[in-house]
């Protein structure tokens, strides 16, 4: 049973891992606080579900999440870059008309998907583990690798000194259409898992899920540092992973599910405390 | 090279315009100095030739061509006081130089550490030991340390034209004549045209082909040439004291 809860744990905080990455490319890398990510998580949930539901391969359908849900970052960078509306509104105001999109494109506001085949399997949990870690893989590698090339390295002079890459003839625009692009794919990536995962889809998945990646990742910042790009790449992974056992512990000691999001909460209050006492010394 | 003409600016809200009809014409390898008191319109000025500003009327023509409305950044290298407008201090050392290396050219998916010994090759050069710093944060290196890599930046990126507004201001003594020796060595090197403001007399007298100082938004003095060498520093301190003091009598005279 306590092995079980484990692994679930693991398999939980793998897939969150992906969603506190998508979120750190904008909120760290490219100094854009951005919560598009509640609407891109269950857009790639609806976009993933619907196609599985039309009998599209299961991997067809991640890939039409990523897509789709990419597109929801690029609309709230132009509603930034154009109307030059504040980045949190722009994410807010993106999601919210996300979720009538979503009911539109489910058609209703659940799609149980219990018959249809899944990139996971049902009983083998090890191997769903060694899935998602190969998904992981497949994008930290490249990002990891993209960010030492020169479109990298122009895409971060961007997040931490707009006006000095501007005056390197770097267009700003573009490499934040890029940052959101990505940030917000990767959400889409991890609702999308989420469903073929729990086999269901409900229109509510992400209410909150913003908070929750931002836990995992700001726990993950604290325990790694964030000194060198190697730490700051490897804070989302090992924070959600973290963070979900920690859900899973306070759980199993009694709180209700329905107390998580109050958890969530403090946790985040508490580490940003933490880094703020550390800061003074 | 640069052309500026009827330049007017004046901010909303302000009463006086801070630029009245400024006409200028640099040449290409003009190194022009410009002093003036605070509040003359010197900055102003530079941010405006740079586009950081709109203009109110006037004309603004880089190599023959009317910039006037176009983005001009890319053709301008700017250094300024701050330190930290120059360059990204969370980046090292390789990360700047290679930014402002690949200034005006398209970047690609190829990996930036391909510049590391071209770009420790001209630290090298410059011989005051910036080399050993490469790989290091630029926060973690002094002001002066970081206004001479801003400037080395600027000058080896592609622009032809440098504004310089007061770059060396924040820095002690002997880093300044340090950064001031190799600035107007690179620039002669390179070829290029440059607008210097500076308060420090002795270095305007020093440096440059051309002086000018800015009163009120206007061009009073302009000297260039055998004048402008053979200039000593008693008379320009003359000449800056005739124009600020009747500021300061007429102002005295009429708040009375």
């Amino acid at each position: 049973m306590t092995v079980d809860l484990f692994l679930t744990g693991i398999l939980q905080g793998l897939i969150l891992s992906i969603l506190a990455y998508g979120i750190m490319i904008p909120f760290r890398l490219l100094n854009f606080p951005d919560l598009t990510a509640e609407g891109s998580y269950p857009l790639g949930g609806a976009l993933c579900a619907t196609a599985l539901s039309y009998g599209i391969s299961p991997v067809f359908a991640l890939l039409i999440a990523l897509v789709g849900s990419g597109l929801l970052g690029i609309a709230t960078s132009l509603v930034y870059l154009r109307l030059g509306v504040n980045t949190l509104l722009a994410g807010i105001i993106l999601s919210t008309m996300t979720y009538s999109l979503n009911l539109r494109i489910m058609a209703k506001p659940n799609i149980a998907l219990f018959d249809t085949v899944t990139i996971f399997s049902d009983l083998d949990c090890i191997n769903n583990i060694m899935v998602l870690t190969g998904i992981i893989l497949a994008i930290q590698i490249p990002f990891t690798w993209f960010l030492k090339t020169e479109l990298g390295l122009s895409l971060r002079a961007v997040g931490l000194n707009a006006d000095f890459a501007k005056k390197q003839g770097i267009c700003v625009s573009s490499y934040t259409q890029l940052g959101l692009f990505l940030g917000s794919a990767l959400a889409g990536l991890a609702g999308a898992l989420t469903v073929q995962l729990n086999q269901y889809m409900d229109i509510s998945i992400g209410v909150g899920i913003v908070i929750h990646a931002l836990a995992a990742l700001m726990i993950g910042e604290v325990v790694l540092g964030t000194q060198s790009m190697f730490r700051q790449l490897s804070a989302p992974l090992l924070g959600s992973l973290l963070y979900q056992q920690l859900q899973g512990l306070v759980l199993s000691i009694g709180l209700e599910p329905s107390d998580l999001k109050l958890f969530t909460g403090i946790t985040v209050l508490a580490v940003i405390s933490i880094k703020k006492l550390n800061q003074r010394i | 090279m640069l052309i500026l003409e009827n330049i007017k600016k004046t901010f909303y809200g302000a009463f006086e315009p801070v630029l009245k009809n400024i006409n200028l014409k640099l040449l290409e390898h003009d190194f022009c100095v410009i002093i003036g008191a605070n509040g003359s319109g010197k900055s102003t000025l530079l941010k405006t030739i740079v586009g950081d500003y709109p203009l109110d009327g006037g004309r603004i023509m880089i190599n023959r061509y009317d910039m006037t409305k176009k983005d001009r950044s890319h053709l301008i290298a700017q250094v300024v006081q701050d330190v930290n407008k120059g360059t990204v201090p969370e980046m090292t050392l390789l990360e700047n130089m290679v930014l402002s290396r690949l200034r005006g050219y398209r970047k690609t998916f190829s990996c930036y550490d391909k510049y590391q010994d071209q770009i420790l090759n001209e630290l090298k050069e410059i011989d005051i030991g910036l080399e050993q710093f490469i790989h290091y944060r630029l926060q973690h290196l002094s002001g002066g340390q970081r206004q001479m890599i801003a400037t080395i930046m600027s000058i080896n990126s592609q622009a032809k034209l440098l504004l310089l507004d007061e770059h060396t201001s924040a820095l002690d003594p002997k880093m300044q004549r340090i950064l001031m020796d190799y600035t107007a060595n690179a620039i002669k090197k390179r070829g290029l045209t440059t607008l210097m403001i500076t308060h420090k007399l002795d270095d305007a007298i020093r440096y440059g082909n051309r002086l000018i100082m800015l009163h009120k938004g206007q061009i009073v003095l302009d000297v260039t040439g055998e004048k402008k060498a053979t200039m000593t520093i008693t008379e320009l301190l003359d000449l800056f004291h005739q124009y600020e003091d009747i500021g300061l009598i007429s102002k005295d005279a009429h708040d009375s």
